[in-house]
């Protein structure tokens, strides 16, 4: 057996010429191209693309090395027309299958051990850090800075600076990502899970929910600002900004409450659109005096009793065409502790619920 | 089109190379074992489930507040039961078919006492109360109690259905023998029948601590 | 007459049988909520202006799911041996029928319901095709152009699972057809229950069909919770499909694993079997215990929706990641259930095709049980980034790459056995090296998602999207299309038009590098899965295109395979015997088959694979010894 392949000397040497070739033209000119990672804007991302070249390459040499000896094999040894010959009754080589057992278990633990140095510098905490309070809910993302005691539906970040990421959801799992600092991290109802990097980069980018969370789970993204600390010091001051409710006219509270909890209300937007779009629950454009029909066949007019009740206990009466459980049921206690934390700080009472009525009463068509 | 050529003799009940009685008791034994070994991973999941849920930060372990002596007795109970299948099986290797058939019903009253020890008293789906001697007759577990609940409605309800298809196999089983069915020599449908029932039990014997015994006992959580 | 056969098949009469017994199942605990006065609870469905609850609507479901299989006679022998009543097993059409009528009913014969399967999983695969095709064109612009949220959400959680379906259809067509032909067996060990597990995933494909119309759902085939516990009706009728595949998953299993135990020929010791039972039996160890921890997790999460146990809804105490576990637990072996019957098929294929026996067949053999043991080690890969401890991260992530080792085994050996050989290119082979290339293609992509530096990035992404279609395709449906063409003259007698075979597979495979590639590019410039609607900014447009374009090459491809299976199975001449030459045992007997397979029963008396060795001879057919 040895002596048959001795003479076929030949074709080893152009196959393993062609696999070098093979994978530095997969490397550079297909796989280069085609994999293409985004802007890297975090420190973490640089110890990660290390690794994700590192895995190209081997992509490579892999593909290269199965691809280039298959069809070697299809060009060099087909059957010829006519050649009703058998192939060498070759059974196998418990030598080459060693070989080509125990390389790949070296490989294996090499990018094993690799793996692990590298998520143990990921996780490691640094001692500057700044917190971050990240809470998801369906379809929201609202950020809260303890140390700065300001809140804001976008993720402002000084430049350089290392976070930590203390994250919860309030519903049903979400995922924190941002592609160009390359760490993911989901968020867990019921449980605080963490996640750390230093954004290097300064710019515009998006976190992007990467859990499926839903209806709106496609739109559930936040604007992410890495900026420089002297204008992450001004966005503080202006956020710090306490909002004198007694200066608002209803339909102003009935706005704010509409808008994102990170900018003080109750996130009514990411299911009631006021552009007429439909969102998760119906839109709130020309809402008041609509009619609309019900799961259970009725039809009723809106008005100021059926919007409270549908606030209250959104499952009571489910317009036709909409899913009963998507929205929140816990609007009674809410509203109570926010009202009562306005009259103890502004000195005012105020009833959120028509707020929010004398504000849908001005959205109309 | 046709997967298959139709046979030479066109007897649509043609009869194909006969496969032996004692194949077929291998394969039938051989298939019922791994039918038990993949319920194995059934009870197991649920058993690592319950020592998931039933942790508490503080407590540690925690199980159930549930009517010790209730439990004791349904399953003793249930391992009688398993002594009198083993003795029904026996007598039917020795062609007693009386002792066999009363061995089967002695069973299946046990493992009926089991069950209604389960569902109408732990369970109490019937919404009654009662004490004997001092002791609670009535399980106060509701499915709406949390996790301490759905874990236990959820191990005792799958043993539960399994002992009652096993009491519908022993009454079959039962049935046949009454019949004439069986023999000494081929009686695959009483050994299958019993080493369903003896895995059954086998399975509460891990339950039970699970549910009974490990860890600190908690109202609701 | 044709259409009296048609309108009492067993499909026939099991639908009505389902629909009876769901209304019966939903009437009855509607009763009892109404004599107890209960409010409607759950989603509810407005059934001709009745308000059903989904307690009653999952009770009827179920109900329904033993209906169909009452009407369609699958339980009719056990219930007869409840009784006493002799059960001989019948044989053949029923009486005054034609033969083709048994395709149609409960048939016990192991080829009938093989290739039951089989063309039900075609149609499957249509199905779920079509979902794709029409998600994909929504995704081929960004914004939103004719599908709502709703309805995208929907289209892919239904694709996903109805794949998946499908090809666990595929597996049991090609296990049940091969099995019992390539070990010398007249049929398998437990036929009657070989005939429960085929029907009783039809009814399961029903529901799943069903949950689109009463809702669907928008949990994605993984059906995470809390998610599933919210999302509307539909997803009950999902989980219980899912769960009821279960059944067929596991009743089929044990059964192959017991015919091949039990039923060898002669001589045929495990190191002498075709290479493809090995396969079969490695994926049948995976098949019968891990699905169990499924079904748990699809109860539980039943469970909590009707009837409001508490398992995973932090809300009473529950565990979300608890859930996943359970889940992965099967989910991930059962990626291996889908390629080791495919990755079967490329083995036992390449030495007729190449003439050289199969390269280092004990490694190959010894490599699937090596995929389908480590495969129950590395279930939390899918996990790296749902919270879970940190400490478990690191030790799944090493077991994780060391699946890539049997595999390298397999890949190896494949290619040392097309080294020198006389390889010749007919359908079938060309199917095989597309599947080599793609399932490599599948596989190289794995690793860097296994670990976690590289997966932080990639988790979720379409790169995830890409790699699970690279191998699902290379490990199962172009094996699977190999194998259909490859033992289509055994099935029907006639060979396919190779002409149309050749263009399949033309269209098929440069059609699947783009959209495979495609995918993993636009995953990693960021991505998301599970999205009706993406960002232009991520530069990803154009290549969407491509994906969508190669989705519908392929799409047409796979409706060319169709067309020459029905249309040849009439008109192209009839088959030689062994027209591939085979030395396997079933070609040595004429096509289609005979009801018993060997009239006479062989003896193994050599290698399966020893092509290149002048007469040398694998089985010898041995007259039957009467009196034996
Ligand atoms: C048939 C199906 C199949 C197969 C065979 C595989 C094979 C592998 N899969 Fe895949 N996978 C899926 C189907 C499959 N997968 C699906 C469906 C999902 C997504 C589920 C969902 O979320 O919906 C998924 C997701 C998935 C994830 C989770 C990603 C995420 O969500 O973040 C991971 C992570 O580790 C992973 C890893 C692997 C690895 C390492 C292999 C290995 O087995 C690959 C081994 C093969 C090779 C490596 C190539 C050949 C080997 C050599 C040539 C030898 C030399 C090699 C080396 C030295 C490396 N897969
Ligand atoms: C075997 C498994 C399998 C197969 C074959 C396919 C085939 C295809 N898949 Fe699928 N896919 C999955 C399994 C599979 N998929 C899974 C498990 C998921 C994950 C779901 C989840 O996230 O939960 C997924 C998700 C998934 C996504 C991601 C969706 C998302 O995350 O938003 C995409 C997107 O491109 C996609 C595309 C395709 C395409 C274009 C094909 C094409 O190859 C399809 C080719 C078309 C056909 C084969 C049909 C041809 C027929 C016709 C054109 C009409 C005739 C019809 C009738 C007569 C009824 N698939
Ligand atoms: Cu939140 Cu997806
Ligand atoms: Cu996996």
């Amino acid at each position: 057996m040895e002596g048959r392949y001795m003479g076929k000397n030949k074709h080893l040497i152009i196959v393993a010429v062609l696999i070098v070739l093979t994978t530095l033209a997969l490397k550079f000119l297909v796989f280069g191209p085609m994999f293409q990672l985004p802007v890297r804007a975090s420190a973490e991302g640089t110890l990660i693309d290390t690794m994700f070249q590192g895995h190209f390459w081997m992509i490579s040499f892999l593909f290269a090395l199965i691809m280039v000896i298959m069809l070697y094999a299809v060009v060099v040894f087909r059957r010829r027309p006519g050649d009703e010959t058998e192939g060498p009754h070759v059974h196998g080589s418990t030598v080459l299958e060693i070989i080509w057992t125990v390389v790949p278990v070296v490989a294996v633990i090499g990018f094993g051990v690799w793996g692990t140095v590298t998520l143990g510098q990921l996780l490691e905490a640094k001692p500057n850090e700044m917190v971050i309070e990240v809470t998801g809910k369906q379809w929201q993302w609202s950020f809260s800075y303890p140390e700065q005691d300001v809140k804001s539906p976008q993720l402002y970040l000084p430049v350089n600076q290392p976070v930590v990421l203390q994250m919860t959801s309030q519903d049903v799992l979400h995922s924190f990502w941002v592609p160009e600092f390359r760490v993911k991290q989901d968020l867990v109802p019921g449980r605080t899970t963490t996640l750390r990097f230093t954004p290097t980069l300064a710019g515009d980018y998006k976190v992007r929910c990467a859990e499926i969370c839903g209806l709106e789970h496609a739109n559930m993204l936040a604007d992410v600002r890495v900026v420089s600390e002297t204008e992450f010091a001004s966005w503080v001051e202006e956020r710090s900004v306490a909002i004198q409710y007694a200066d608002l006219t209803p339909e102003q509270r009935g706005d704010l409450w509409h808008g994102a909890e990170g900018d003080g209300g109750f996130g009514c937007n990411s299911c009631h659109s006021i552009d007429g779009s439909t969102g998760a629950g119906p839109t709130w454009l020309g809402l008041y005096g609509r009619q609309e029909t019900l799961t259970d066949g009725s039809t009723i007019t809106v008005d100021e009793e059926y919007i409270r009740n549908s606030i209250l206990h959104p499952n009571d009466q489910i317009v036709s065409g909409f899913n009963r459980d998507v929205m929140p049921q816990n609007y009674e206690e809410l509203f109570a502790a926010k009202q009562a934390e306005i009259l103890a700080s502004d000195g005012i009472e105020i009833d959120i619920i028509a707020d929010l009525i004398a504000y849908i009463q001005t959205l109309e068509e | 089109m046709g997967a298959v050529t139709t046979p030479s003799h066109h007897d649509s009940h043609a009869h194909g190379p006969e496969i032996s009685w004692e194949v077929q008791l291998k394969s039938n034994r051989l298939g019922l074992w791994l039918f038990m070994f993949s319920e194995v991973f059934l009870f197991a999941a649920l058993l690592v489930a319950r020592f998931v849920l039933w942790y508490d930060a503080d407590l540690g372990i925690v199980r159930p507040e549930l009517s010790q002596e209730l439990g004791l007795v349904t399953t003793v109970i249930l391992l009688f039961s398993s002594f009198f299948m083993n003795r029904a099986e026996m007598a039917m290797e020795y062609g007693d078919r009386k002792r066999f058939l009363n061995g089967l019903l002695v069973t299946a009253v046990l493992g009926t006492l089991f069950f209604i020890g389960v569902v109408v008293m732990e369970w109490n789906i019937l919404g009654l109360q009662g004490e004997l001697f001092g002791i609670e007759l009535f399980g106060h577990l509701k499915p709406a109690d949390g996790v301490i609940s759905g874990i236990f409605f959820a191990m005792t309800g799958m043993h539960a259905l399994h002992v009652l298809t096993g009491l519908i196999f022993i009454m079959v089983v039962w049935n046949n023998g009454r019949n004439g069915h069986y023999s000494p020599e081929k009686h695959w449908g009483v050994e299958a029948c019993a080493i369903y029932w003896h895995y059954v039990d086998v399975v509460w014997v891990f339950y039970y601590p699970a549910l009974y015994l490990i860890g600190t006992a908690v109202h609701a959580m | 007459m044709k259409l009296k056969i048609w309108l009492t098949s067993a499909y026939v009469r099991g639908l009505v049988g389902q629909l009876v017994g769901t209304l019966l199942g939903i009437g009855f605990i509607e009763a009892i909520r109404g004599a107890m006065g209960l409010e409607p609870t759950g989603a509810t469905f407005n059934l001709f202006g009745a308000i059903i609850a989904e307690p009653s609507f999952v009770f009827g479901a179920i109900v329904g799911v033993i209906g169909f299989l009452l009407a369609a006679g699958v339980f009719t022998d056990w219930l007869k041996w409840m009784v006493g009543k002799e059960t001989p097993l019948h044989h053949g059409a029923p009486a005054g029928k034609p033969e083709w009528s048994r395709y149609l009913n409960v048939d016990v014969n192991h080829k009938v319901i093989g290739i039951q399967y089989g063309y039900t999983s075609i149609l499957v695969l249509l199905v779920g095709g079509l979902f794709a095709i029409l998600f994909r064109i929504e995704l081929a612009q960004p914004g939103m152009q004719w599908l709502t949220n709703d309805q995208y959400n929907t289209l892919f959680s239904a694709h996903g699972i109805v794949m998946i379906a499908s090809i666990l259809l595929g597996v049991g067509a090609m296990s049940n057809y091969l099995v019992p032909l390539m070990i010398g067996a007249s049929d398998m060990a437990f036929p009657r229950m070989n005939a429960f597990s085929y029907w009783v995933g039809v009814p399961s494909v029903v529901l799943i069909l069903a949950g689109m119309a009463v809702g669907g759902w928008d949990t994605g085939w993984v059906g995470y919770a809390p998610l599933s516990l919210r999302a509307p009706l539909g997803v009950q009728l999902f989980l219980l499909g899912f769960w009821l595949n279960g059944f067929s998953s596991i009743a089929s299993a044990i059964n192959i694993i017991v015919t091949t135990v039990t039923m060898r020929a002669k001589g045929m010791s495990w190191f002498r079997m075709p290479i493809f039972v090995w396969a079969a039996v490695a994926a049948s160890l995976i098949q019968f215990t891990a699905t169990q921890t499924v079904g748990v997790a699809l109860m539980m999460s039943i469970a909590e929706r009707a009837i409001g146990l508490n398992f995973f809804s932090p809300v009473g105490g529950g565990n979300p990641i608890l859930y996943q576990h359970l889940f992965w637990f099967y989910s991930h072996p059962v990626v291996y259930v889908f390629v080791l019957p495919g990755l079967g098929v490329i083995s036992e294929l390449l030495p007729v095709f190449t003439r050289k026996p199969l390269f280092g067949y004990k490694w190959i053999a010894l490599s699937s049980l090596g995929i389908a043991l480590v495969g129950f080690l590395v279930w939390a890969h899918h996990m790296f980034t749902s919270g879970m401890a940190d400490a478990l991260r690191v030790p799944f992530m090493i077991s994780t790459m060391f699946v890539a080792v049997p595999t390298g085994v397999k890949f190896f050996s494949w290619v040392a056995t097309m080294w020198e050989g006389k390889m010749s290119f007919e359908t079938p082979m060309l199917f095989v090296l597309g599947a080599i290339s793609v399932f490599l293609i599948g596989g190289i992509s794995g690793p860097i998602l296994g670990t976690i530096p590289t997966d932080l990035h990639l988790h979720d992404s379409y790169w995830v999207v890409g790699h699970f279609h690279a191998t699902m395709f290379g490990g199962f449906v172009f094996p699977f299309f190999a194998a259909l063409y490859y033992w289509y003259p055994k099935m029907t007698g006639r060979m396919y038009k190779e002409s149309l075979g050749k263009l399949h597979f033309w269209l098929m495979t440069p059609g699947f590098w783009v959209m495979s590639f495609g995918q993993m590019s636009v995953g990693i410039l960021g991505m998301r899965r599970r999205i009706a609607d993406y960002d232009p900014l991520l530069g990803i447009e154009r290549t969407h295109v491509l994906i969508t374009l190669a989705a519908l090459v392929i799409g047409w491809s796979v409706l060319i395979m169709v067309y020459n299976f029905i249309s040849s199975a009439r008109t192209q001449e009839v088959a030689a015997r062994n027209p591939w030459r085979s030395r396997s045992p079933e070609w040595q007997i004429p096509s289609p088959a005979p009801e018993f397979n060997y009239d006479v029963p062989f003896e193994v008396v050599g290698d399966p694979y020893d092509y290149g060795l002048a007469d040398a001879a694998y089985i010898q057919m041995t007259p039957a010894v009467s009196g034996d």
